[in-house]
């Protein structure tokens, strides 16, 4: 399950096939789509024909996951210990959404908490700045309490402050096989420096009007 | 563009007692966690106290049929069952496409999307960030790119395509709705642009004038 990622040279070698042979290799992929697929292949060429002479190569965000631009993904899935998902979700609810902590490690986009298969596990997806590495050491350094008390709840979590922590995050994350961004170049950091950018900007011309 | 601390919400008395309440409710959620994170609890607890005492930022609401927003921003997750050789399609044509789904920027609405393979290639993990409220999102991708969702799509086990009046109702039935949702800055992908370029011209005029 581990580096499903593709490298980079691999995929800008193949930027080197023609257009037209992707083309062609997009409609042998879909000769046994249903017919709903196919037409909408045929519907969608001209716009796909762009996208194919754009495609750049994948990136990585290090270890494991996929990264678009400065802006990385990690999504886990991982079971529950026992009375885990009750406590996850009676936490969850007290804290009504408030993820202060995630303010404090300052590099965390979003990220979302979903219980799958009748409570037995959990997935947890982000999109967060940077190399996957830092990030994890971020959560370490930053809030390694309220890691424990989230995680806690998953099977055989060895505690953020164990050395084996980041293999256990490592088994339990599967890499996305596509990842967009809107605004792949910014970061948290820099959206809130051009937040109040924006705002020092309206005043200046309130000011000036 | 503001960011607005809602100061409605914050009501002195009464306020620390359901603190106290909740600290409470943690404690007892945790009485039969492990040691490691019952101690962390206790290490954690003062700062939660004040965190469950502060106004939330905006709670966490429903995003309309389906899923969670946060303020402006919602989350839509899907897990969707994969027909025979619907994986492979949907892989080879990503790959293809060499992680380039732009397609998603003339939709105009869609903070991050990503793609994953579960369970040996019998399902699709679809996790998206997005502006606004359900319905208008799911009309946003058929009436702009329904070609481009129809070919992603076409090895999803039962998909009625997204011209179908049953499309809403096959994705709302395979969304799993996010119990915890948190986002960073509540922007929309159209004001975070706006402020890309306000930044920019900023920069300039700060170049020029120092010229």
């Amino acid at each position: 399950m581990t580096a499903t990622t593709q490298t980079p040279t691999a995929t800008r070698s193949k930027a080197d096939v023609g257009v037209e042979q992707k083309v062609q290799q997009l409609r042998d992929l879909y000769a046994d789509a249903p017919e709903l697929g196919k037409v909408a292949l045929e519907n969608g060429l001209p716009a796909l024909k762009q996208e194919l002479t754009a495609a750049t190569a994948a990136q990585n965000a290090g270890r494991i996951g996929a990264r678009q631009g400065r802006v990385s993904e990690l999504t886990g899935i991982f079971p529950f210990a026992k009375g885990g998902a009750k406590r996850l979700r009676g936490l969850l609810q007290l804290l009504e959404g408030n993820f202060q902590g995630a303010d404090k490690v300052g590099t965390v986009h979003d990220m979302r908490f979903v219980f799958l298969d009748n409570d037995t596990k959990l997935l947890f997806a982000t999109a967060y700045d940077g190399e996957w590495d830092a990030y994890i050491d971020d959560f370490a350094t930053k809030i390694p309490n309220a890691m424990d008390l989230l995680f806690c709840n998953a099977a055989g979590w060895p505690g953020i402050r164990s050395p084996k922590v980041k293999d256990w995050i490592v088994e339990h994350q599967i890499s996305a096989e596509a990842w967009y961004v809107a605004n792949p170049n910014l970061t948290v950091t820099e959206t809130r420096r051009l937040e109040r950018v924006g705002k020092a900007v309206e005043e200046l011309l309130d000011k000036i009007g | 563009m503001v960011t607005t601390a809602t100061p409605t919400k914050v009501k002195g008395s009464g306020k620390s007692a359901s603190a106290q309440q909740k600290i409470q409710e943690l404690r007892d959620l945790y009485a039969d966690a492990p040691e490691l994170s019952r101690k962390a609890l206790e290490n954690v607890l003062q700062e939660l106290t004040d965190q469950v005492a502060q106004t939330p930022p905006p709670p966490v609401e429903s995003a309309g049929r389906a899923g969670s927003r946060l303020g402006k921003v919602s989350e839509l997750t899907l897990i969707v069952p994969l027909a025979p050789g619907g994986a492979k399609r949907l892989r080879t044509f990503l790959r293809l496409l060499g992680g380039n789904l732009n397609g998603a920027d003339k939709v105009g609405t869609v903070h991050d999307m990503r793609f994953v393979f579960l369970d040996n290639d019998t399902k699709l993990l679809f996790a998206t960030a997005y502006d606004g409220d359900w319905d208008a999102y799911i009309d946003d991708f058929a009436t702009r790119i329904p070609d481009y969702l129809d070919v992603l799509n076409a090895g999803w086990e039962g998909w009625p395509g997204i011209r179908s009046p049953q499309a809403k109702d096959y994705l709302a039935k395979h969304q799993v709705t996010a119990e915890g949702w948190y986002v960073a800055n509540d922007l929309t992908v159209t004001e975070t642009r706006q402020l890309k370029r306000v930044g920019k011209a900023v920069n300039e005029f700060l170049d020029k004038i120092s010229e």
